[in-house]
């Protein structure tokens, strides 16, 4: 067992006459409130976990709102596909034309073509927005390079 | 030897309990220090070492990686009608997990949470299928199995609202083909899970096909999704449109007179082709017996196939054309030319004969052409010679698969000169001996229709990507095989064989037009290839306008009766050819009808019509006088023709 020294004693220093007395004016302490500090800490606490939930629910609803706008573009998508199939196949032309001859149409006669003897003064004059144009359809893709 | 407790005040006891003291602080600050340790270890070993795996475990856990299919692209006709698209249908699978009771890992047991009859008893009559049959599949010792794949999205919707224990439903796109049959052999189909198995859904699925992406889901233990967690959404590409060159009307009027030709010559087959002169564009491609590849099915698998582009035979007179082509651009012969024509020929130990007896002749090579004589043309041919003969006709494209690269396509059959025998010149001269495919002959004249440049027939226009614009694809090969004035020289000819007073093909003239075409009529070989059946190919391949040819029929008809090429093809020819004209707004050559003259024609045709819906009428009446049919039948007759 190791020995304990006791701690030195310092001499405690002696006074000089010659120096003054070493007084000054020291402050009021200052009292710390702890129930303040207490009271505020909770409260940041408190708007932090606020914060913290409000931003999740927020995330959250976007989140929710986000995906019901996805299954809506969903069902858009998958009634476009479906109606862009059912106009091809009510366009078909055996449908179409077995359409037609249950109307009561019938095949054309020999072709025939005539020769005008002088132009019509309406040549040329029809505006391009009457002429049929297959691009025109919304449901067909732009097949020409100039458009 | 128990100590004894120091007693306080003194010395020697103070000594004692700051021993003590620090004794147990030492053992205390070294337990400190070994959990301190051991907690850095541990710690350096979950964030350092371990990190990453432990990272990939959470995330495993945690996260949901859903594949989302990527939609195929569509396949339009040239004017941007749809042919093959995919839309959303539903497909039912079940858990069989469900209807057998389990354990859990704990070992407790887990009641099953429905009855596979019960289920399978009330989706039978939604799906249409034999309950016993969907019991058995319910019962399987498996986790997932498909009930029903691609049925109606509100079939699917129908089912999942019933709530069925070990039930779900799926979304997944379904090909379809809106058209029917309409170019079902060119288009093809794919599988069920959205490959190409055939036709240009096969030759072009990687453009097609598109590339799938990921939807990465967080979810909570019990398996729900976390609304604010991650979600990391790569949206699949979508697969490239592809647009042909097919034209849906003209493909359509094809499609019947292929038809119409198998039914009222009770032929084997029928094939025929419409190409663009210049572009090479093929504008149709039918083939009959047609094929709805929505219902593949139910369908003949020998129906499938493009005979235009697999099917090859011997071209018989049309080949003529080609042969003459080839003289008057070596110069063996002149436009001018005329020769000696006996109506038989004896080469190689075999006699080559006219079709009609004649007696000996001075024609010119118009006459022969428009006679298709096969004694004038094989004299043609020996002043040309095997090699420069077969050279021609592969620049014509003879014996090698065009460019299309369409599945299956047949390269036809044409051997070297070097291995020809002592009958194959004269053989090969009018079109025997030889065989290609429908695409391969309409291509030849269609080289003749371009003044002599060959291009490369193709069925692809181009793509379209999202921008719903049209990416064209490079244009196709071209080179020249013979000159312009050789070609218009042979297409005076060929119109001569249409329009002439002997000519063989009078059957495919088109009011308004001068037609430039050929017929053929071929023996078929045998299946083993030595010899020949009794059965016969039918040909008429033209062009028209003849001066300045726009487009190319070409008519193939397998077995028909009668057997003719002039009478069973030519029709066929000219109602296509007078479709396409109409189609593409050819204008017509030559005078046409004066207005008064066309008003009074109209106005006569109109009275026929009328006068047959009366008789037919009067004729419907009489019968139900007489009591040969009931009123109900009598009753369609009344209706307005």
């Amino acid at each position: 067992m190791s020995a304990i020294t006791a701690p030195l004693r310092r001499s405690r220093p002696t006074a000089e006459p010659s120096q003054s007395p070493q007084l000054r004016v020291v402050e009021e302490p200052v009292v710390r409130h702890t129930l303040a500090y207490a009271v505020v800490m909770v409260l940041v606490l408190a708007a932090a976990v606020f914060g913290a939930v409000s931003l999740n629910a927020l995330a959250a609803g976007a989140s929710v709102e986000a995906r019901t706008l996805e299954a809506h573009v969903a069902v858009a998508e998958r009634d476009y596909a479906r109606l862009v199939a059912e106009v091809a196949a009510l366009e078909d032309p055996a449908r179409v034309r077995a359409a037609a001859m249950e109307l009561g149409m019938v095949a054309p006669g020999p072709v025939r073509h005539l020769t005008l003897e002088r132009n019509l003064p309406s040549d040329g004059a029809v505006p391009s927005s009457r002429t049929p144009d297959a691009t025109t359809d919304p449901l067909k893709p732009l097949l020409s390079l100039e458009r | 030897m128990p100590r004894t407790r120091p007693r306080a005040g003194t010395g020697s006891t103070l000594r004692s309990g700051d021993e003590l003291a620090i004794r147990r602080i030492r053992w205390t600050l070294a337990i400190f220090a070994v959990l301190v340790v051991a907690s850095t270890v541990k710690l350096v070993q979950i964030q350092v070492v371990d990190a990453a795996d432990l990272a990939a475990v959470g995330e495993r856990q945690r996260a949901r990686t859903l594949e989302l299919p990527a939609s195929r692209g569509r396949i339009y006709d040239r004017d941007g009608d749809v042919l093959a698209t995919s839309i959303q249908a539903a497909t039912i699978y079940a858990d069989p997990r469900a209807y057998r009771g389990t354990r859990t890992p704990e070992g407790r047991e887990v009641p099953p949470a429905g009855e596979a009859a019960v289920v399978a008893d009330r989706l039978a009559p939604l799906l249409d299928a034999d309950p016993a049959a969907l019991r058995e599949r319910l019962e399987q010792d498996r986790h997932f199995v498909y009930l029903a794949r691609q049925v109606d999205h509100e079939l699917g919707e129908e089912i999942a609202a019933l709530e069925l224990p070990g039930i779900g439903v799926l979304t997944e796109p379904e090909r379809v083909y809106p058209a029917g049959t309409l170019a079902g052999q060119v288009v093809g189909f794919t599988d069920i899970d959205a490959q190409g198995l055939q036709g240009l859904e096969a030759r072009y699925d990687h453009v097609l096909a598109g590339e799938p992406g990921t939807l990465l889901l967080e979810r909570a233990p019990g398996g729900l999704d976390i609304a604010s967690g991650i979600r990391e959404l790569e949206p699949p590409v979508v697969g490239t449109d592809v647009v042909l060159t097919l034209d849906r009307d003209i493909q359509h009027v094809a499609e019947l007179a292929a038809d119409d030709a198998l039914e009222r010559y009770e032929a084997r087959g029928a094939s025929i082709v419409v190409t663009e002169v210049g572009t090479g564009d093929v504008l149709a491609m039918a083939s009959a017996p047609g094929f709805d590849p929505n219902h593949r099915g139910d369908e003949d698998p020998a129906d499938r196939r493009n005979r235009a582009v697999t099917d090859v035979f011997e071209p018989g007179s049309t080949q003529k054309a080609l042969t003459v082509a080839a003289a008057l651009e070596e110069g063996v012969v002149e436009p001018t030319t005329t020769m000696e024509v006996e109506d038989t020929i004896r080469i190689g130990g075999s006699t080559f004969s006219d079709v009609s007896r004649h007696e000996t002749e001075t024609w010119s090579l118009h006459q022969i052409m428009e006679r298709s004589s096969n004694v004038g043309t094989i004299q043609i041919a020996q002043e040309l010679g095997e090699e420069r003969l077969e050279s021609y006709l592969r620049e014509f494209g003879y014996g090698q698969p065009t460019d299309l690269g369409f599945p299956g396509e047949s390269g036809g059959l044409l051997m070297p000169h070097t291995e020809w025998w002592g009958t194959s010149l004269p053989t090969i001269a009018i079109g025997h001996g030889v065989a290609v495919s429908l695409v391969q002959l309409a291509n030849s004249y269609g080289t003749l229709a371009n003044d002599g440049v060959a291009v490369s027939p193709r069925l692809v226009r181009g793509t379209v990507g999202e921008d719903g614009r049209l990416s064209p694809v490079p244009a196709p090969r071209s080179h020249r095989v013979v000159s312009s004035e050789t070609a218009a020289t042979v297409r005076d000819m060929l119109e001569d064989a249409v329009s002439g007073e002997f000519g063989t093909g009078g059957l495919a003239r088109v009011e308004g037009f001068q037609v430039a075409g050929k017929t053929g009529t071929a023996r078929k070989p045998l299946e083993d290839g030595r010899g020949y059946s009794d059965q016969y190919v039918a040909t008429f391949v033209g062009m028209a306008p003849a001066h300045d040819p726009r487009v190319v029929v070409a008519v193939m008809i397998d077995e028909p009766y009668p057997f003719y090429g002039g009478l069973v093809a030519a029709p066929v020819f000219a109602e296509v050819m007078e479709a396409a004209l109409l189609a593409l707004r050819v204008p017509p050559e030559g005078s046409g009808t004066d207005l008064s003259t066309a008003v009074r024609l109209a106005a006569e045709h109109a009275e026929l019509l009328a006068e047959e819906a009366v008789a037919e009428a009067d004729a419907a009446a009489e019968a139900v006088e007489t009591g040969q049919v009931d009123g109900a039948e009598a009753g369609g007759a009344d209706d307005p023709p």
